[in-house]
């Protein structure tokens, strides 16, 4: 449908066009590897002219958003390049550029991008020899990874099976426990209510069909009675916390121990503040999603978290409220297995696997409403002076928006997957999201659920890796 | 197009498979398949990735295949200095249209009532007349599903060229259409002829689903409350869990939006028309800034009125046909049948100028 791809056309077929020459992007910063390249050329060195060059003010300015046009618009490479750590002319740009490239890198990997298709570099301006070699290695590189893949639908593709996740799940309840927790929960919100501790509690109620429910808005101690507490009760409920602290001072928010993550980064990030509200934990039965136990759900006890207010379970009601700097939810995944699986693959078959998903996205953005953290006021996909996204439902501006919203996530995502639970295409974002989470983590360790500690990629170390780097 | 009668055969699956396999020389066939685990239509190569059912719907319509998700109205290009203009060709392959449920069969005709009244639709149209609709009647309800509540059928026949009953065992296959019996042609030789007894078949699956869709009936005179009680302060509270998304038009079969946007490189570009829905604030975001529909309150209110409001003769019906996807798959669980039956209780009960 849309074809304003230029050289997408010619991959596909497997096999490269005689004197195929790689088109190159490279996006470099202005003060240094720019004049670097400038160096290069008045020096008369020779090097390959693959490379079309776009100039930014700093390596710190580049979202990988310009990486995604730059691969979406035909080239077959990119490369970035910028001023050595501690040459910044605004002192930091490039080393928090460093962190986002470092994990945007993985998830481009895990994508099925090869990454002979994507470097990074250090060239200052003094060193136009360097920059030669850089291109002329980059151009050697991106040249035996051939052509990109063609952003499409894999016609024909029997598809991968991933392993199946397993897991326990929380801890099993049965009808009697449930109620006693529905009737504990009515009763803590009911008292939050009549004791003003605040003006409304968001909850649960009871939706049309089996096993779902509607997220409920109560004011009035006595609606208390309409709370839920089940298998369906799935939403992250902190996606709402900000409409309703509009109308009330403070807000008292329903919440399974998976939701806190995204209160603690709504509060990380200066959305809200802890005194605003009242976090009721619940014991949690495990949510469902179709037929069985969601995947977040495998791993988790279904403990409520003593960080939360007040804690709801079959015994009871009590005031908790500990101290977050220590609090981690240090679960293995379920998924880390279908990850390592996928990263077994060949990049052809893993950008098989993605553009066959990334191919059904309807661009409802459902994903993006249902996430406590995508909070913009204007969403980047909705900004078109200039159109960074591409607006038609289809190849290859699915794969950008899917990849940037990701990467838009990078560090700050709490795994709450409500992303991949209300996607009606069943994008396995879920996966993206946890592959970016172990790699944030890998390289920069856990952040917990303590709101005074930074995100990774708001943050640097002068020695954070850097082994890619050119 | 004219009715066709005495025209119904009692198939085996084996036989079906064997027309539907028959079918692909020639069409481009669309019909339900499974990929990653989601039911969806899709062109298909061999008969056997279909999946037909007696009952069960695909995740959304199939109606992107007559609106396309996103389409070129024009093309241009820069060559040897001047501006190339193209009209994107339209589609010459017959499409046939393979296992539509009743209800998304109904909505293309919704679709149709959009795209091909007062000026016509170039690409729609020429879609359209280009497509032959097999639809599938349904067997079983599925949890969401509300069509008899809406004023449509389980065994519909609206806009079916051939229709497929499922028997006990088997199929009742009934030509309804000129285009049909096209479809139909030779193949019916060696076909066995229905019988009055398995025409009984419809009635009895009718009654069947109806039973199981527990569901109010939507009544025709709510539409005049609804458009009365426009103003009225119940959709605050109504729509307060929406989160603004679009599943429930995307995967709509009657909702027929859409925005014009533009895709182009330094080469070569093209203006598209592609799926937009009332309930982005971005849809009728004014260029001076203005949006007239400011709060997602408004916005949900206009798509739940377009559906069951705005019609401009009693007899008209619903622009929803039931399908009951925007149930199942909306992130906060809105219902929209339950938002209707509120909305006009709250307006019946307050009166239509209840404050918000």
């Amino acid at each position: 449908m849309t074809e304003a791809n230029v050289t997408a056309a010619q991959s596909g077929t497997g096999s490269v066009p005689e004197n195929w020459q790689p088109h190159i992007v490279a996006l470099v910063c202005n003060w240094c590897s720019y004049a670097g390249a400038d160096m290069a050329g008045t020096t008369r060195l020779e090097y390959p002219a693959n490379v079309r060059m776009v100039r930014f003010p700093c390596t710190g300015r580049m979202s990988p958003l310009m990486i995604l046009r730059a691969f979406e618009q035909g080239a077959d490479g990119v490369l970035v390049s910028g001023c050595h750590p501690g040459d910044c002319h605004y002192v930091q740009g490039n080393l928090v550029a460093r962190r986002r490239f470092t994990i945007f890198r993985s998830l481009m990997d895990f994508i099925g991008i090869d990454l002979k298709r994507l470097h990074f570099a250090w060239v200052s301006a003094a060193e136009g020899h360097k920059w030669a070699k850089v291109v002329s290695e980059v151009t050697a590189s991106v040249q035996e990874a051939g052509p990109l893949p063609s952003f499409d639908h894999p016609e024909g593709w029997d598809g991968i099976d991933l392993p199946e996740m397993a897991g326990s799940g929380p801890q099993e309840l049965d009808e009697d426990q449930l109620n006693a927790i529905r009737d504990n929960l009515r009763k803590a919100a009911s008292e939050v209510l009549t004791g003003g501790r605040a003006g409304s509690v968001i909850g649960y109620g009871p939706g049309s069909l089996a096993n779902q429910t509607i997220p409920l808005f109560i004011t009035e101690a006595a609606d208390c009675e309409k709370l839920e507490w089940g298998q369906g009760c799935r939403n992250n409920l902190s996606t709402y916390v900000g409409s309703a602290l509009d109308k009330h001072e403070r807000v008292a928010v329903v919440a399974k121990t998976c939701d806190l993550g995204a209160i603690s980064g709504l509060i990380r990030e200066g959305q809200l503040r802890r005194e605003q509200l009242v976090v009721i934990g619940v014991q949690c039965p495990g949510v469902r999603d179709g037929p069985g136990l969601a995947t977040k759900c495998l791993s988790c006890s279904g403990d409520p978290h003593p960080i939360c207010d007040l804690v709801v379970t079959v015994d009871g009601v009590r005031e908790s409220c500990e101290d977050p700097s220590a609090a981690a939810l240090d679960t293995p995944d379920a998924r880390d297995e279908q990850i390592a699986y996928l990263e077994t693959l060949p990049h052809d078959e893993r950008w098989k696997y993605w553009q066959r998903q990334f191919g059904r996205c309807l661009r409802c953005y459902a994903c993006r409403a249902a996430c406590p953290l995508c909070y913009c006021s204007t969403c980047i996909t909705d900004k078109h002076r200039p159109q960074w996204v591409p607006t038609s439902i289809d190849h290859p501006g699915n794969s950008t928006w899917n990849i940037i919203r990701a990467v838009h996530l990078a560090g700050r995502c709490s795994g709450c997957d409500e992303c991949a639970r209300v996607c009606p295409a069943d994008i396995r974002l879920d996966l993206i999201n946890r592959k970016l989470s172990l790699e944030v983590e890998r390289q920069y360790g856990k952040i917990g659920l303590d709101p005074e500690k930074k995100s990774a990629l708001v943050d640097f170390r002068m020695e954070d890796s850097e082994e890619f780097i050119l | 197009m004219t009715r066709v009668t005495d025209s119904s055969w009692k198939l085996t699956d084996a036989q079906l498979r064997a027309w539907l396999s028959g079918l692909l020389d020639g069409n481009s066939v669309v019909a339900p398949v499974e990929e990653d685990g989601v039911l969806l239509f899709r062109p298909i190569a061999s008969a056997h990735q279909a999946v037909i059912k007696p009952s069960g719907k695909t995740r959304w319509s199939p109606k992107e295949f007559l609106f396309p998700r996103s389409e070129a109205l024009y093309r241009y290009s820069f060559k040897g200095g001047t501006v190339q203009l193209e009209d994107p060709p339209v589609p010459e392959k017959h499409q046939v249209l393979f296992g539509v449920r009743s209800c998304d069969a109904s909505g293309l005709v919704r679709l149709d009532e959009i795209f091909l009244s007062g000026t016509t639709d170039r690409l729609y149209s020429a879609r359209r007349e280009n497509t032959t609709v097999v639809s599938t009647a349904c067997a079983a309800a599925d949890q969401e599903c509300f069509c008899t509540a809406v004023g449509y059928s389980p065994v519909g026949e609206e806009g079916s060229d051939v229709q497929l009953v499922p028997m006990d065992e088997g199929w009742l296959l009934r030509v309804l259409t000129d285009k049909g019996r096209d479809l139909v042609g030779d193949s019916a030789e060696g076909w066995k002829a229905a019988t009055a007894k398995d025409g009984k078949r419809l009635p009895e699956l009718e009654k069947k689903v109806s039973k199981q869709i527990e569901r109010s009936p939507v009544n025709r005179e709510w539409s005049k409350v609804l458009e009365e009680g426009f103003e009225h302060g119940a959709w605050d509270r109504l729509a307060q869990h929406c989160l603004g998304c679009s599943v429930c038009a995307y995967v709509c079969p009657s909702c027929s939006c859409f925005d014009m946007n533009h895709e182009a490189n330094a080469w070569c570009g093209e203006q598209c028309r592609s799926w937009d829905a009332c309930t982005f604030p971005l849809f009728t975001h004014h260029a001076s800034g203005h949006n007239p529909r400011e709060t997602k309150q408004e916005r949900y209110r206009q798509r739940v009125l377009h559906k069951f409001a705005f019609r401009e003769e009693d007899d008209e019906p619903f622009r929803c046909v039931g399908c009951g996807r925007c149930v199942a798959l909306c992130p906060a669980g809105l219902d929209i049948v339950n938002t209707v039956a509120a909305a006009v209780e709250a307006i019946r009960e307050e009166g239509a100028d209840a404050a918000r």
